[in-house]
């Protein structure tokens, strides 16, 4: 605890794939040296606010846009450590995020079997309940 | 009456031939005044290249040297701004530039976080789509087109040729002194190749940009949601005979990256869907080819993302594969929003 320098908090979009990455932060929240030890790191916080209607997550060939919570602990040393939990903003029809459908006549357009993609997207449907507080409006 | 003024439409040859004439005079024109005012430089700053006969002092001082150089030089001012003036002004009314430069004012960048003052941020708002009423349907898109432009292949053409050109006045000035350059002569003819390409590229995007007539695509509302079935009419005018006729829906990845110093772009097509194929299509200046359809935006798919190095494009692309104008991909763009929205973006 005494190593402790500071914490943030923020709730995000960024994309992956090919191209540049672009991020945009929704919301904030950085709690300095002597609230975090107010406040203590055993017991379990939550965070809350409200999130946009757009952009929705999003896995396609060249891009995929996720959405995550994303807490960055400082220590006194200089040292980071980053924790990210990604998670689904999908509308109230949807129950999976949009992908990239195959179009017709092209074979180029066979959906994207990438592991990878596959893992996220498990490890945010079990993040998905953990985060049941966030809410969109 | 016989002492009446002549009336009527009937006119002397097409106009397209009346274009391709002065296109082919102003660059004749243009291209002989490089190789005049090339000979009038090449005596006047290498006089030890001029033959031993003539005096290089009479030549530098004679008068025709001048009266050479002027015409030259009149010849290019002339040629090229008589050029570019055509080339400029190919298939546009003085009423559509003025239109289209009034509209690339105010046509809106699709931006990232232009839209947040609608509560869907990073979706473009698309005004600029809707601004323009249609004639069977409630909006007529603005076209974007997938082609190249013709101001690209008419300076390539114009710049490689001109380079030939002095070249040629370089080597025929070595003939004529005595001193031929094999290689620069040598060199003519792939250079020669090069320039013929680049000149047949520039005439087939003329013949296309006189050839193809314009595309229409009106659509009932906008913008577009998920699940929704829009009523979309497309027309085709001009005169052609089409071996196939296409309207496609499309979503569009595009991305941007960096490779190096150079940024590039790369596009994907995440979702396709034909709206018509057609084959062996007539079109005639009287009847142009009119079809309306319905199109159902499928319930799952993305709407419409713009970031600042990423962005999911929705569009209506018509193309066709015609003889004897070359191919022709016209993109109309429009806006797809999340499903449940209920932002409005047409109302001011």
């Amino acid at each position: 605890m005494e190593e402790l320098q500071g914490l943030e908090v923020s709730v995000l979009w960024h994309t992956e794939g090919k191209g540049d990455e672009d991020l945009h932060v929704h919301h904030f929240q950085r709690i300095n040296e002597a609230s975090l030890k107010e406040i203590g790191v055993e017991s379990q916080q939550s965070i809350h606010c409200v999130l946009p209607a757009t952009p929705l997550s999003y896995h396609g060939q060249l891009i995929r846009l996720s959405w995550c919570v994303r807490m960055r602990l400082f220590l006194e040393d200089g040292r980071e450590i980053l924790s990210e939990t990604p998670f689904y903003l999908v509308t109230d029809a949807q129950r999976a995020p949009c992908v990239a459908i195959p179009g017709e006549d092209d074979e180029s357009h066979e959906p994207s079997q990438d592991k990878s993609a596959v893992v996220r997207q498990s490890r945010a449907a079990q993040t998905r309940s953990a985060l049941a507080s966030l809410r969109r409006d | 009456m016989p002492w009446s003024k002549k009336r009527g439409q009937r006119t002397l040859g097409s106009p397209s031939a009346g274009i391709a004439g002065e296109v082919a005079f102003s660059a004749a024109a243009f291209l002989s005044g490089v190789f005049g005012f090339s000979l009038v430089l090449i005596s006047q700053y290498a006089p030890q290249q001029v033959p031993e006969q003539v005096s290089s002092e009479a030549l530098s001082s004679s008068l025709s040297s001048w009266v050479m150089g002027i015409v030259s030089i009149a010849a290019i001012v002339i040629g090229a701004t008589r050029l570019v003036f055509r080339v400029m002004h190919l298939n546009a009314s003085d009423e559509l530039r003025s239109v289209i430069a009034t509209k690339a004012a105010a046509l809106e960048r699709l931006a990232p976080g232009q839209s947040s003052d609608t509560g869907l941020p990073n979706v473009p708002r698309g005004r600029a789509i809707t601004d323009s009423p249609g004639e069977h349907l409630t909006y007529r898109l603005p076209m974007v087109t997938g082609q190249d432009g013709i101001l690209g292949p008419a300076l390539l053409a114009w710049f490689w040729n001109t380079a030939w050109i002095i070249l040629l006045a370089v080597v025929v000035s070595g003939f004529w002194i005595g001193r031929p350059r094999w290689i620069l002569t040598g060199l003519l003819v792939p250079f020669a190749l090069i320039g013929r390409w680049s000149f047949l590229y520039f005439v087939t995007q003329m013949k296309q940009r006189l050839g193809v007539g314009p595309t229409v695509v009106e659509i009932n509302d906008h913008p577009l949601k998920p699940g929704g079935i829009y009523d979309l009419f497309v027309s085709q005018a001009g005169r052609l005979k089409l071996k196939r006729l296409s309207v496609e829906l499309v979503c569009e990845e595009e991305t941007f990256f960096r490779q190096g110093t150079d940024v590039r772009v790369e596009r994907h097509q995440a979702f396709g869907k034909y709206l018509s194929r057609e084959r062996d299509v007539e079109v005639d200046p009287q009847v142009p080819w009119e079809q309306q359809f319905r199109v159902e935006i499928p319930k799952d798919v993305m709407h419409s993302f713009a970031g600042t190095h990423n962005a999911i494009r929705w569009k209506f692309v018509v193309k066709g594969d015609s003889r004897p104008w070359p191919s022709f991909c016209r993109s109309y763009p429009v806006v797809v929003h999340p499903p449940g929205s209920t932002q409005n973006l047409n109302q001011p």
